[in-house]
């Protein structure tokens, strides 16, 4: 998994039901845009480090669209 | 042989003077229950849901209370290339629901006893496809070829 500054980690539910949780990667702390990821929830603001797992995928933010 | 890699969840790090109040927020925006409490990259405890229950509110612990003070430590850690038989010694060996996963001694995540037990079960439901179609809807056996 790969992401830089502004990419959006989306985590799914573990259980039926569970909605989808989201952050913003403001840090990326890996080599080579990998693993793990400071990022901002995007429900509370909260940050925290993140270590993607099979449960997560990268949206990759693409300034053009915006 | 199948490793338990695509079976890793996600997992979330805070360093060890992170509140309690922080660590349950924590847990409702990342839907994530199991947190590693991380001393710069050496993993030094776990903390889950259950334990903000147990050893914080029923104590009666603060919420400006520092995490590491009802962590579970020294960690039980698996790591990531293990293969799918022996993760489930191991979780049967220390009776826990979840495991830390490192590679090479470096926290990469988590593997929860309820996602090893239904890739096994499915696996199984696999295997024995063909042998409950037999059973179910068993196919008759053609005559005994006649003697010319």
């Amino acid at each position: 998994m790969k992401a830089s500054v502004g990419d959006r980690l989306v985590v799914r539910g573990h259980r039926v039901g569970d909605p989808e949780r989201d952050a913003e990667v403001v840090e990326v702390r890996g080599a080579d845009g990998g693993p793990p990821y400071l990022v901002r929830w995007s429900d509370d603001g909260h940050e925290s480090l993140m270590f993607p797992g099979s449960d997560a995928h990268i949206q990759h933010f693409d300034p053009a669209s915006n | 042989m199948q490793t338990i890699s695509r079976l890793r969840r996600s997992g979330v790090g805070v360093a060890p003077d992170r509140t309690l109040r922080d660590v349950a927020r924590l847990m409702s925006s990342s839907g994530i229950g199991t947190v590693a409490v991380l001393d710069g990259d050496d993993l030094v405890g776990i903390v889950t849901d259950r334990d903000l229950v147990r050893r914080g509110l029923a104590r009666e612990l603060p919420p400006d209370a520092r995490v590491d003070g009802i962590m579970s430590s020294p960690v039980i850690t698996i790591e990531a290339d293990t293969d799918l038989h022996e993760a489930i010694s191991t979780f049967g060996r220390h009776a826990l629901r979840r495991l830390a996963v490192v590679d090479h001694g470096a926290f990469v995540g988590i593997i929860s006893l309820d996602d090893l037990l239904v890739d096994v079960a499915t696996d199984l439901r696999q295997l024995t496809a063909p042998m409950a179609a037999e059973i179910t809807s068993p196919q008759q056996d053609s005559g005994l070829p006649v003697p010319g």
